[in-house]
């Protein structure tokens, strides 16, 4: 026992040491790094183990905001999209304008405005180009959406490649209009596209162009009582009432493995976002609160309340993936468990905050969002509160828990009550054997789980060394009783009946 | 037996846990039982059921430990105990039944041991638990809990006199004679408190025109 206790101090004592050569090292190689608890225009919050809302100090904090005037190409009108290429260039869908902006990794300098392309000889133009995706292969995708097309180009010389247009399929309409909203692009070069008024699903499309079929179809979920409600009225009623249609998709992203992450508007609030595979199946996975679908209730009935409205999903890296809510303005990070990291964001006309933010991107530290109303991005840095989590929840992606361990240590110090960091800190300890301090930080953490892990080991253990003395006292005690109650009936010689002595004579 | 405390009636409360058809028949006809014992029953059961709600372990327990208040529960609990004991008197008076007021509060109070008992034992339980074995707890509140309707079904049954078939149908129109009642309440709590409005308005304006 004593040997245990001293092993303890010893791992505690060793810990601290970690943490503060962290800590200082910290302090040394990043003094610019941005404080949590400077002050925002927004609320910086997250949802407890009884989703209750915490409020947190800010993952990230404004930076500044660049607007066509800035980057000295005159004013953006109604911008609708955003994407960062795999070189560092971020593309910017203006749409309003009929162009494509490009800025350098520094969202400083505008590297290129493309609002043309050479076609069999001619120069053709862009009608309000909705989405853009850069490939992994170097190429420009341009949702062309009022010509009906997806243009394709070279990144290097903007030279034209081809364009996809008039999908051919039996399963479409005879009437339908392709009018492409947003575009991704996989390692393959298959083409996923979210078209207007398409309900069923995202449109893929491969090789040259060819429409290969929907992809991640959102199943519409009828309750008892509307299917009765439907049965019971009338077919001239029916004809008024609203149509079950699956929701449409919004915002699309895609990770280097080829899963596509899709968002939609879910009126549940429950999942409003998919991670689609190669079949096109749902394989997100949900955390704690079940839920992956931005704010848990928000109630009453004014604009404020309801469910969030999410309008577009960015995957950023080690499986930790924003979401952008245009109904409160919010940003909702996720990791690749679907624990809600950190919520961050708001509406408003201070600098920081949004009044229509419509798509989101990721560049390093940076978290750029569009919004089309102000004409400009805001960029968003993260802190060392938000620096924190993202590398350890990064190292828990690798499988590397112990290492992240301080940095989790560092959040506790931030935010003591980080279920997150509890869980992870517990996590390490019971990877090391020790199931006490594992319970603790388990406990504190709300894991059942990885509680119950470690709380059998501390019963096992325990039974191990004390059974023996357990069995012993509990036989030794029973006989003693028995014996004892014998003796004293023998004594008093007084009889006592089953009906604990209802018969006092 | 006339006195409300002695050793022999709280050891007959534990009697009557074990044979409910003997003992209920002497607590409305021997005077073996005692309201003040069946009230602090009750007491005792919100009290253990708070705990078992504060205390149980997380593994078991998905109340927020910070959102319960004992006072409300013993309020709640014993509201409902009176609500029970006046509907079933009221309805029982009507259809022959022989049970006074005091044998049903007694017969409630008293059946609510065993479930006293098992949410003691279980909330001793569930700190030894981990996950997956949330049956052993769930088991031990089971059996209370069924333990405590059959000691309440049969003890009903015997103060009355009544059938089994009879004192289901007392059951079901006692839970609607409680909807009554709380019905009442409400509306003459809403009628005061007009009345109390109307005067005070009366009051206001005299007060004004002074």
């Amino acid at each position: 026992m004593k040997n245990m206790k001293l092993k303890t101090s010893l791992t505690t004592s060793f810990w601290k040491k970690i943490v503060i050569t962290a800590l200082s090292v910290c302090m040394l190689t990043e003094p610019a790094m941005a404080k949590a608890d400077t002050i925002v225009p927004y609320d910086s919050y997250n949802y407890d183990y009884w989703d209750n809302i915490v409020f947190t100090p800010a993952a990230y904090i404004p930076e500044n905001s660049v607007s066509g005037t800035t980057l000295g190409v005159g004013s953006f009108l109604s911008p609708q999209d955003l994407c960062v290429s795999p070189d560092g260039e971020v593309y910017i869908a203006d749409t309003g304008n009929n162009r494509i902006v490009v800025v350098d990794n520094s969202l400083s300098q505008t590297v290129r405005v493309i609002d043309s392309f050479e076609h069999d000889g001619q120069t053709d133009t862009f009608k309000s180009p909705y989405g853009v995706c850069v490939s992994q292969n170097g190429q420009i995708y341009i949702a062309d959406s009022e010509n009906q097309r997806i243009v394709v180009l070279e990144e290097d010389d903007l030279s034209f490649v081809k364009i996809i247009s008039n999908p051919t399929s039996d399963v479409l309409d005879d009437d339908f209009v392709f009018t492409p909203l947003k575009v991704t692009v996989d390692y393959a070069d298959r083409v996923y596209c979210i078209a207007r008024r398409m309900f069923q699903g995202i449109m893929v499309f491969e090789g040259e162009g060819e429409f290969t079929g929907f992809f991640g179809t959102v199943k519409v979920n009828i309750t008892p009582w509307e299917k009765l409600w439907r049965k019971l009225s009338t077919k001239e009623q029916r004809s008024r009432q609203l149509l079950f249609i699956p929701t449409e998709f919004t915002g699309i992203d895609i990770d280097a493995d080829g899963f596509v992450y899709a968002s939609n508007f879910d009126s549940n609030g429950e999942q409003a976002v998919r991670r689609l595979n190669p079949k096109g199946e749902d394989v997100i996975r949900k955390g704690e609160n079940a839920n992956v679908g931005g704010d848990l209730v928000i109630s009453g009935t004014s604009d404020y309340s309801g469910v969030s409205t999410i309008v577009d999903v960015v995957y950023r890296d080690k499986g930790i993936y924003s979401l952008l809510d245009s109904k409160r303005g919010r940003i909702f990070t996720y990791d690749h468990e679907g624990n809600l990291l950190y919520i961050f964001g708001g509406l408003g006309t201070q600098a920081g905050t949004f009044t229509t933010p419509v798509a989101i991107e990721a560049i390093g530290d940076k978290i750029i969002v569009l919004d089309s109303n102000r004409k400009e991005m805001l960029v968003f840095t993260e802190t060392q509160y938000g620096d924190l989590i993202n590398r350890a929840v990064g190292l828990r992606y690798d499988g590397d828990e112990t290492i992240a361990v301080d940095l989790w240590k560092q959040v506790l110090m931030l935010d003591e009550n980080n279920e997150l960091a509890n869980v992870g800190i517990g996590k390490a300890y019971l990877t090391a054997g020790d199931n006490v301090q594992a319970m603790k930080y388990l406990k504190i953490g709300m894991s059942r789980q990885y509680y119950s892990v470690a709380y059998r080991r501390y019963r096992n253990d325990f039974l191990k060394k004390y059974l023996g003395v357990i069995l012993t006292v509990v036989i030794g005690g029973v006989i003693l009783i028995v014996f004892l109650v014998k003796w004293r009936k023998k004594k008093k010689g007084i009889y006592v009946d089953d009906e604990g002595g209802a018969f006092d004579v | 037996m006339r006195e409300s405390f002695s050793v022999a009636k709280i050891k007959y409360l534990f009697y009557t846990m074990t044979h409910p058809m003997d003992g209920f028949y002497e607590i409305r006809h021997r005077s073996r039982g005692s309201v003040p014992i069946a009230v602090i029953s009750v007491i005792l059961f919100s009290f253990v059921f708070s705990i078992n709600k504060i205390t149980a372990s997380f593994i078991v327990n998905d109340t927020n430990p910070r959102s319960v208040d004992s006072l409300d529960n013993l309020g709640g609990v014993l509201l409902l105990y009176l609500l029970f004991c006046v509907g079933n008197w009221s309805i029982t008076c009507l259809l022959n039944g022989e049970g006074r007021l005091k044998d049903i509060a007694t017969v409630l109070g008293y059946s609510l041991v065993p479930m006293t008992i098992s949410y003691m034992v279980a909330t001793i339980v569930s700190q030894a638990i981990a996950q997956n074995e949330e049956g052993f707890y769930s088991i031990i509140i089971t059996i209370g809990t069924i333990w405590t309707v059959l000691l309440a079904l049969s003890g009903i049954m015997i103060v009355h006199n009544y059938s089994l078939a009879k004192t289901l149908l007392t059951l079901i129109l006692t839970v609607i004679s409680m909807l009554i009642i709380v019905f009442i309440v409400m509306m003459l709590t809403d009628l005061v408190s007009q009345v109390y409005g109307f005067i005070y308005s009366i009051y206001m304006e005299l007060l004004f025109r002074g």
